[in-house]
């Protein structure tokens, strides 16, 4: 076993189930959606996205891309949900939706690389 | 062609991924940290001016926690802050700061690193290569041949890309004065990776020219060219008879053994001095002048050299019939009944047993510049009438070797770059030289004479070059060349300026389209479309010649006149 690849995988499995837990419930409901599972779901995804840095195969790039899409809207989501409170004073409705949709798409991202990571563990040959 | 590609796009990137794997750890570290103070600063409760129990949002936990790790530190806000805030503040600043600190340690660390930073350099070499837009030779080794032959290159407005494994002569070569910029690949020759990167296998490769000091090396740069780049011509040096004909197995396309030319050079210098001094004015873009050595042709030579020098000296001082006195330390590999004297020769007793009183010349060919140089003094001493040839090893002799007034200096760097340069500069003077080999002394005297009365009594730096009369180069003269105007050879040596005198050029090698070649021309020979020409004079005059080809109007004057003046 390999500590490296357990922390790897652990990482972005992690980065996909924390997005899942923020995404679920009413898109427009402040309530159903915790703004620290939001902050958690970024950093864990940020980290996610260095542990990918340094593999040069194909599978690789791909595996990073898939996280630096997620980085984005997750981020984007995230100055959003500061901006409606902080500056407009806010979080309306619309605004809600938007950002959990974001996080939405960065869940898609998520998935993407966790597919990747299975099929690349399938093809493994012992 | 794929599989190329991705190779070199391995050797781009690499640094960059380097800098970027050691970065992993304190990236992480950063990002651990940061969050840590942002959420505890969340979690923990404040005060606001009333008492009332209050939390921090994102927005000013992460501007609090981004200013206290960048050591800006703008204060407490909103409220001042409460005894538990200020003791996760604590470890916020303390936390922060040292993160950052190992961040941008990690970063220098990777940049000063010397195994880093020649992989920059070397990438850095590699991209510029594949930048480059005009032909280039590669020059493999930056020793006496290859930094001469870099220098001869240069001169003619050739761009050269260099590979040397050795830090100090790249610097070296870093220092040397050229006008066109000399890309410099420090890596191992014998690696095909390090020629695929010099870019041996871009269509603007012009050759490859493998003077590495080791033949092993050279053999297995010819052999990897061969198989990365088939259509890329391969010049090699060689020092041993065996690696030549293993170079030349596998059409090597000129192969130059330093000693074999060395020993020609010497005879040739002997027996046909004018054809020893021709040859050297037209190989060595440095000597721009007819020097002829007189030397006395009865009387014997004594030869002072060991190993591979003796074997090819007296290899071909028997072949030509010239007699001498072997003077060396060793027994010669080679048997044979000349006079073998063991010793030096730096020595006045050995030299006298080789009865240097009734010699003609000396050859000091042992390979120590010092040894070398004390036979040639002590031997003038002996007989101040001695021809000498001396053979200097180590290009920083050459302060001695150049003010020692001797007849002759073999240069082992100097003629290999003379050798190959006269043959990847034009391929008819290649031809010429070949010619020249066989060419009877007095045919050769008869050029140089012919060269000097067109000189008229001048003393003109000498250079050649090669003109092939097609529209492009010739644009004047092909219109009148089915006519019955018919232009001959001497037209074309006519100054198109007033009175039309003869130009100070003569022409020494004239190649048919069909391949018929005529050497030393005669003037009144008939031209033809697609004739190529070897031209041979004072220097600047193809200018004059060149202005004269693309002038019809020029041209058309200079024929009617010789016609007018033979009727």
């Amino acid at each position: 076993m390999n500590t490296q690849r357990v922390w790897f995988a652990f990482f972005i499995v992690l980065a996909l189930t924390l997005n899942f837990g923020f995404f679920v419930g009413e898109i427009d409901n402040p309530l159903h959606h915790n703004p620290y599972e939001l902050f958690f779901a970024l950093i864990v995804s940020l980290i996610a996205t260095v542990l990918k840095i340094g593999d040069r195969s194909h599978l690789g790039a791909v595996l990073l891309a898939t996280s630096l899409v997620a980085d984005l809207q997750l981020i984007v989501a995230a100055v959003m949900w500061g901006y409606a409170a902080q500056v407009t004073g806010e979080v309306s409705v619309s605004v809600m939706a938007s950002i959990v949709s974001l996080a939405g798409g960065a869940m898609l991202a998520n998935i993407t690389s966790v597919i990747l990571l299975i099929a690349e563990t399938i093809q493994l040959k012992r | 062609m794929k599989f190329n590609m991705r190779r070199r796009s391995r050797i781009r990137g690499a640094a960059m991924w380097l800098l970027l794997l050691e970065l992993r750890t304190p990236l992480i570290t950063l990002i651990v940290t940061y969050s840590i103070s942002v959420l505890g600063l969340i979690l923990i409760p404040g005060a606001t001016h009333e008492g009332a129990a209050y939390h921090l949002s994102f927005l000013d936990a992460f501007y609090l926690v981004s200013y206290t790790a960048t050591t800006i530190g703008f204060g407490e806000t909103p409220y001042p802050f409460t005894p538990s805030q200020k003791l996760w503040m604590l470890f916020v600043m303390y936390s922060t700061v040292i993160a950052w600190l190992y961040a941008i340690g990690s970063v220098l660390a990777v940049l000063s690193d010397p195994a880093f930073r020649r992989l920059r350099s070397y990438q850095r070499s590699v991209s510029r290569i594949h930048g480059v837009k005009d032909p280039y030779w590669i020059v493999c080794g930056y020793g006496g041949a290859g930094s001469q032959l870099i220098r001869f290159l240069d001169q003619s407005g050739s761009r050269c890309v260099m590979i040397e494994a050795n830090a100090a002569r790249a610097d070296a070569a870093r220092l040397s004065d050229l006008s066109y910029e000399l890309t410099i690949l420090v890596g191992d020759v014998a690696e095909p990776q390090t020629l695929v990167d010099a870019g041996v296998q871009r269509a603007l490769c012009r050759g490859v020219l493998a003077l590495t000091d080791h033949d092993q090396v050279n053999l297995t740069v010819a052999t990897n060219t061969r198989i990365l780049a088939p259509r890329v011509a391969v010049y090699a040096r060689s020092a041993t008879d065996a690696n030549t004909r293993n170079l030349r197995s596998f059409d090597t396309e000129v192969v130059v053994d330093p000693f074999r030319v060395a020993a020609r050079s010497v005879t040739q210098l002997i027996r046909r001095p004018n054809a020893y001094a021709l040859y050297h004015e037209l190989v060595d873009p440095d000597l721009n002048q007819i020097e002829v050595v007189e030397v006395p042709v009865a009387g014997h030579w004594i030869l002072c050299a060991t190993g591979r020098m003796a074997e090819t000296m007296v290899e071909a001082f028997v072949r030509e019939q010239i007699p001498f006195y072997l003077v060396s330390s060793r027994s010669p590999g080679i048997q044979g009944d000349w006079p073998w004297i063991e010793g030096v020769g730096t020595e006045a007793q050995t030299l006298r047993e080789a009865r240097i009183s009734e010699a003609v010349g000396i050859v000091a060919g042992t390979d120590d510049d010092g040894d070398n140089l004390s036979i040639l003094l002590t031997a003038q001493s002996e007989n101040p009438t001695l021809i000498t040839v001396a053979r200097r090893n180590k290009p920083t002799s050459e302060p001695v070797f150049g003010q020692g007034h001797f007849d002759c200096v073999l240069r082992e760097g100097r003629i290999i770059a003379q050798e190959m340069y006269a043959r990847l500069t034009t391929p008819l003077l290649h031809q010429f030289l070949g010619q020249l080999e066989t060419m009877p002394e007095a045919l050769v005297d008869g050029i140089i004479e012919k060269l000097n009365a067109r000189l008229a009594g001048d003393r003109p730096e000498l250079a050649h070059f090669d003109l092939t009369l097609d529209g492009n180069e010739a644009p004047g003269v092909i219109p009148f060349l089915h006519t019955v105007m018919t232009p001959k050879l001497g037209d074309l040596l006519v100054d198109p300026g007033l009175d039309h005198p003869g130009m100070p050029l003569i022409c020494l090698l004239l190649i048919r389209l069909n391949g018929d070649q005529v050497p030393f021309p005669g003037d009144g020979l008939p031209l033809e479309e697609g004739d190529r020409l070897l031209l041979w004079g004072a220097m600047g005059a193809h200018h004059r010649l060149h202005f004269l080809v693309r002038r019809v109007d020029l041209f058309e004057t200079v024929l009617s006149v010789r016609h007018q003046n033979t009727a």
